[in-house]
């Protein structure tokens, strides 16, 4: 009876460790592979593609980076990245406040089409995206024209200015946050609002004064959820920026990787050029990241 | 309230940002791997344009392979095409709306006639580009069947080298006992069996005439002629000259493995040379030029059982930059300042030294030149006559069913049949000119 | 009187300020897109200037039925439903599962475990696909890991035959063909009397059998292509793996951290009281965490729509768009080859009701088995 129950259990262990353990290897080593052969020659790795490299080379990297402009490129990801991970939560805990704790009739439609459009992949949308935001920005352009000013150029608000990017990362980002921040505000308890109301203080200083500093834990789930795809993103940002000076890493990443492309050399350089600082960030902060990702019990 | 001072303050910012001095402002979306040997020369030519015209605001996008058709794609929908643009002379890639709707001036009136008689009459053929006018001036005519092959690896072997279909199959059961494949042809992408291989073989067994006829409804893709060629096709496969790992393989990883004493044979189009030319970033080469003049040949495909037109193979007009048709004033002029130092004789020298392509200007030569590119001049005197390729010649709608039957077929998931009946379905339901 | 009147006003402008920023670029960016592409699914419009260039005008739901009649279009549906499926059903009960074991320190390294699983989240899919279709390929790790093994199959059986030294007799031929590859074979008229020619006059001896043993694995021995990777259903297999193993480690995290505000009392004592670890999972910890584990299923099914780029960069829905999924679908016909706006537009659209019907779901399945607020 009890031998069976061990058995049981050690044949559960074993699972366990195995499905762990193949889920491990397959993460760590074609990273560590990604790695290493970005340090071959394109002629040997095509020739042999998965023992180490006979000679390692730094010409892949130093070509990448000078070609790529990845110094420029990586600063302006930083920059999106950031300022739109704040802008989503400032804005969502900002909305989430008024749907939590503030009574309204219109709270059921506007806050059912924020769940609503947590599934909508903005990816299907690029097309009248990119239609409307090329149309409002030639409106603007005659406006402005029409009053006598910026005449000979087209003014651009929101086609291939950070503005407008900001704006779509940051839109893009709220119905997941709006939610997240709505469930987890209801958790914060109303006394708390109306003994602040009760002595005199604004919506907006019980905001910036109470809501905002307890909202941290959610606020760090969604830096968790959301600083990965928008420092990866690639579709939205190639549409909506034609200027150099305005892209950002996997822009320079696909320069190198196309179909007819050929020289794997550089492709992997820039690829591990890519990845560095999502991995060195996330060893770095490990810690926080994962308490990040738990703050989504907001009913728990 | 501050709210609203706020955005219109950023409004505002936003707006002045993109207010330069009085310069004439030319958008040009341009298209290069930055992976390819021939890229830093590519921008120094584009640096020296910008530093010579400091009346024009070059705004260059430069972009490649899938993010330049998701963005040319955005600007077509939205009536925002660029001043001038990169682009292709069909409607087989992204550049497509440009030449079906026409939005690109005919540039045989815009240059100067003294200016293209620089330029082979095939280049300025106007039947060649979907648009019927010259949308584009094509830098290259690129040939899309070559054979290249490894002629020291056969020697070592105590090979020749095979003029007949028959002789190409005997070479099969030799090679492979020393691990060498015999024809590579990378087909996970789709496109290259079509446009590198099928078309040649369509031409060859059946000619122009007979595309002509399918698209004026006189002849069908269900013919027998049609379907057989298709069997041949399939035939490569079972009878082992080509490896049936090469469906599933990228288009990557041709040269490589050629380059490797992997394969006898490649099959690819003539822009593949620049991939075994010298690396000028790091001196290094796939093929090493002595390499090259030694061991390697640029080759037409071999004799096929039943051909018609002997020793024909494919090729299309290349790509080239055009200019939007709404330009007037003082930015058709840069733009045509720009297209006249692209095509001048001394950027054609860098593409042609680099690699990149045998330019269409006819008064372009260059002492410097590695094997491998003097070979493909040599090799075009090799083809007594051109062929449709298939995707500059059927409308998408068509060719996509050919291309995805031509992984089909030698992975037996479709046969020759089948395929052509999904064509001529495709065919029969465009709308009638 | 006057102050709760002053009060409701207040509440009611701070509500609508407090909302509005959000709202307006919830608009800016999904609302009107989404009107615009229903606009363009039922008008013939073509590209170029929307106005001022050529007309257009709306004419109607053609495009919806010409999706209705596309097999392409059920395939791409059925991959989608397959991948949401592995999402909720497969990536949420395992991370719940491993979860659970590193919680109850089943097994050792727990944080180390959860450390490296949640390494595909933040990485790009641009380095995902790339790393994949690699380790998948024709000439990949995976073939030439099977490659190997076939080759030492084949040695093993070919040594076999030549326990007696190398003798060139028509019997010696045909068990060879016996044990070889038949795709090797069919390049071959006669493969018989066509191998044994070969075989004699390469001029192998019992000396050099080894070239001999090298020569015959080269020509006969199988060789592995990852032709499952061209059937329907089938072909999908490596890219709902992929799938699996890129999200898992997030649910672990998300999961171990919330069970470790469980408090260990409870669980201690049902064990003492006889419960079994299966028990004190399905008693204790599942209602314990029901309401993350609504989260984490939209959160799953949100994923599972937007695995988009990672199968563009694995398979761009190939071969013969068998491993085609909706979004891929729609980028097709929006931006390869000539685009026909209407037509990507109405499966834009489509994948928008398809959304809405998920979230729909999962919403009346929380109501109904997670209202424990």
């Amino acid at each position: 009876m009890n031998s069976w129950k061990t058995a049981v259990a050690w044949v559960g262990k074993g699972m366990a460790y195995a499905v762990m353990g193949l889920f491990s290897l397959m993460t760590i080593y074609p990273v560590i592979w990604l790695i290493y052969n970005s340090f071959k020659t394109n002629a040997e790795f095509m020739v042999d593609k998965i023992s180490l490299p006979k000679e390692w080379i730094l010409s892949n990297y130093v070509g990448a980076w000078t070609l790529g402009t990845f110094d420029m490129l990586i600063g302006n990801s930083v920059i999106f990245t950031l300022v739109s991970a704040v802008g989503i939560i400032f804005i969502s805990v900002l909305a989430g406040f008024g749907f939590a704790k503030m009574p309204n009739k219109a709270t059921a439609p506007i806050y059912g089409s924020f769940v609503m459009g947590i599934l909508l992949s903005i990816t299907s949308l690029m097309v009248p995206l990119f239609i409307q935001v090329s149309q409002l920005d030639r409106m603007i352009s005659d406006g402005f024209h029409a009053l006598g000013m910026f005449t000979g150029h087209d003014v651009h608000v929101f086609y291939n200015t950070s503005f407008g990017v900001i704006l779509i990362y940051v839109g893009s980002g709220l119905p997941m946050a709006v939610y997240l921040c709505t469930e987890y505000i209801k958790s914060i308890p109303t006394s708390l609002v109306e003994a602040a109301r009760i002595d005199g203080a604004t919506y907006f200083s019980i905001f910036w004064r109470i809501i905002l500093p307890m909202s941290t834990p959610i606020a760090t789930t969604i830096v968790v959820l959301n600083v990965p795809g928008l420092w990866n993103e690639f579709a939205l940002i190639n549409i909506m920026v034609s200027d150099e000076t305005l892209k950002t890493l996997p822009l320079g990443i696909l320069r190198f990787n196309g179909q007819r492309s050929v020289d794997y050399g550089k492709q992997f350089a820039a690829l591990v050029i890519g990845m560095a600082p999502m991995l060195v960030f996330y060893f770095l902060f490990r810690k926080q990241i994962t308490a990040g990702v738990s703050g989504g019990a907001v009913k728990g | 309230m501050k709210r609203l001072a706020l955005v219109l303050a950023l409004v505002a910012f936003a707006a002045m940002s993109l207010v330069a001095a009085d310069k004439t402002v030319l958008k040009f979306l341009y298209y290069a791997d930055s992976s390819q040997a021939g890229y830093a020369d590519d921008m120094a030519t584009w640096a020296k344009f910008k530093a010579a015209n400091t009346d024009i605001d070059l705004q260059m996008e430069i972009l490649f392979d899938r993010p330049y058709a998701q963005k040319l794609t955005a600007y077509a929908a939205a009536g925002t095409v660029p001043d001038v643009v990169y682009m292709w002379p069909t409607t087989n890639e992204a550049s497509s709306l440009l030449q079906s709707k026409k939005m690109m001036k005919d540039l045989k009136t815009v240059l100067p006639a003294d200016f293209l008689a620089n330029f082979t009459s095939a280049s300025l053929d106007p039947s060649a580009q979907t648009s019927k006018q010259l949308s584009e001036l094509p830098q290259s005519f690129t040939f899309t069947t070559v054979m290249y092959a490894n002629v020291g690896l056969l020697k070592s072997l105590g090979l020749s080298v095979p003029k007949t279909y028959a002789e190409l199959k005997a070479l099969v059961p030799k090679l492979r006992v020393k691990n060498v494949q015999t024809v590579l042809l990378p087909n996970a992408d789709k496109w290259p069996a079509q446009s590198c291989l099928f078309s040649t073989i369509s031409g060859r067994l059946l000619g122009d005439a007979f595309i002509d006829n399918v698209l004026a409804g006189k002849a069908k893709f269900t013919d027998k002629a049609f379907v057989d060629a298709l069997a041949f096709y399939g035939q490569l496969y079972t009878d082992g000259i080509i490896n049936i790992s090469n469906v599933q393989m990228g288009y990557g990883d041709g040269p490589g493995l050629f380059a490797a004493n992997k394969a006898a044979f490649i099959i690819d189009g003539d822009w593949r040379v620049g991939a075994y030319l010298t690396d000028k970033s790091n001196g290094k080469a796939l093929i090493d030029p002595a390499k090259q003049a030694s061991d390697f040949e640029l080759l037409n495909f071999v004799a096929i059982p039943g051909e018609k037109n002997v020793n024909t193979a494919s090729a299309i007009a290349g790509t080239g930059l055009g200019i939007n048709k709404d330009l007037s004033g003082a930015k058709l002029d840069a733009a045509k300042r720009l297209l006249m130092y692209y095509y001048g004789k001394e950027v054609q020298t860098v593409k042609l030294e680099t690699g990149a392509f045998i330019p269409t200007r006819t008064d372009v030569t260059s002492s410097k030149l590695e094997p491998l590119s003097q070979k493909q001049i040599k090799y075009y005197s090799t083809v007594p006559k051109t062929t449709y390729v298939l995707d500059g010649a059927l409308d998408p709608t068509v060719f996509g069913p050919l291309n995805d039957g031509l992984q089909g077929i030698p992975l037996g998931a479709q046969t020759p049949a089948e395929v052509a009946a999904l064509m001529q379905k495709a065919q029969d339901a465009l709308p009638k000119k | 009187m006057a102050r709760a009147v002053r009060n409701r006003a207040e509440t009611n402008w701070a509500y609508w300020s407090f909302i509005t920023p959000a709202f307006v670029l919830y608009l800016f960016v999904f609302g009107f897109p989404i009107i615009l592409s229903f606009v363009l699914s039922v008008s013939n419009y073509g590209g170029g200037k929307m106005f001022g260039g050529d007309p257009w005008s709306l004419v109607g739901l053609g495009e919806y039925f010409k999706l209705a009649n596309d097999s392409n279009f059920w395939l791409a549906l059925k991959n989608n439903i397959y991948i949401v499926l592995i999402s909720v059903l497969g990536q949420i009960p395992l991370a719940f599962v491993l979860a659970y074991i590193i919680f109850r320190k089943i097994v050792r390294w727990g944080e180390g475990w959860q450390a490296i699983l949640y390494v595909p989240a933040i990485i790009s899919v641009i380095v995902l696909g790339i790393m994949w279709k690699m380790i998948f390929a024709s000439n990949g790790l995976l073939a030439d890991i099977i490659n190997a093994m076939d080759t030492q199959t084949f040695l093993t059986s070919l040594n076999g035959l030549l326990a007696n030294g190398l003798n060139v007799t028509d019997d010696f031929v045909t068990k060879l063909l016996a044990i070889s590859d038949p795709r090797a074979l069919t390049g071959f008229t006669n493969p018989l009397a066509d191998i044994k020619d070969l075989i004699l006059s390469n001029g192998y001896t019992t000396q050099n059998l080894e070239v001999f043993r090298s020569d015959m694995v080269n020509l006969l021995a199988p060789k592995w292509t990852p032709d499952f990777l061209s059937k329907q259903d089938i072909a999908m297999i490596p890219i709902l793996f992929v799938t699996l193993w890129v999200w898992t480690g997030m649910y672990i995290i998300m999961f171990h951290a919330n069970m470790q505000k469980i408090d260990t009392a409870i669980i201690e004592a049902a064990r003492i009281d006889g419960a079994s670890e299966l028990q004190v999972l399905s008693h204790v910890i599942v209602p314990n965490l029901s309401g993350v584990l609504a989260n984490a299923a939209i959160l799953c099914i949100a994923g599972s729509l937007n695995t988009f780029a990672l199968i563009w960069a694995m398979t761009a829905g190939g071969p013969m768009n068998i491993t085609q999924v909706l979004a891929i679908y729609m980028f097709q016909n929006a931006f390869i080859g000539v685009p026909n706006f209407p037509l990507a537009n109405a499966i834009s659209v489509f994948i928008v009701l398809f959304s809405f019907i998920l979230i729909g779901l999962t919403l009346l399945v929380e109501r109904r088995y997670g209202g424990r607020e």
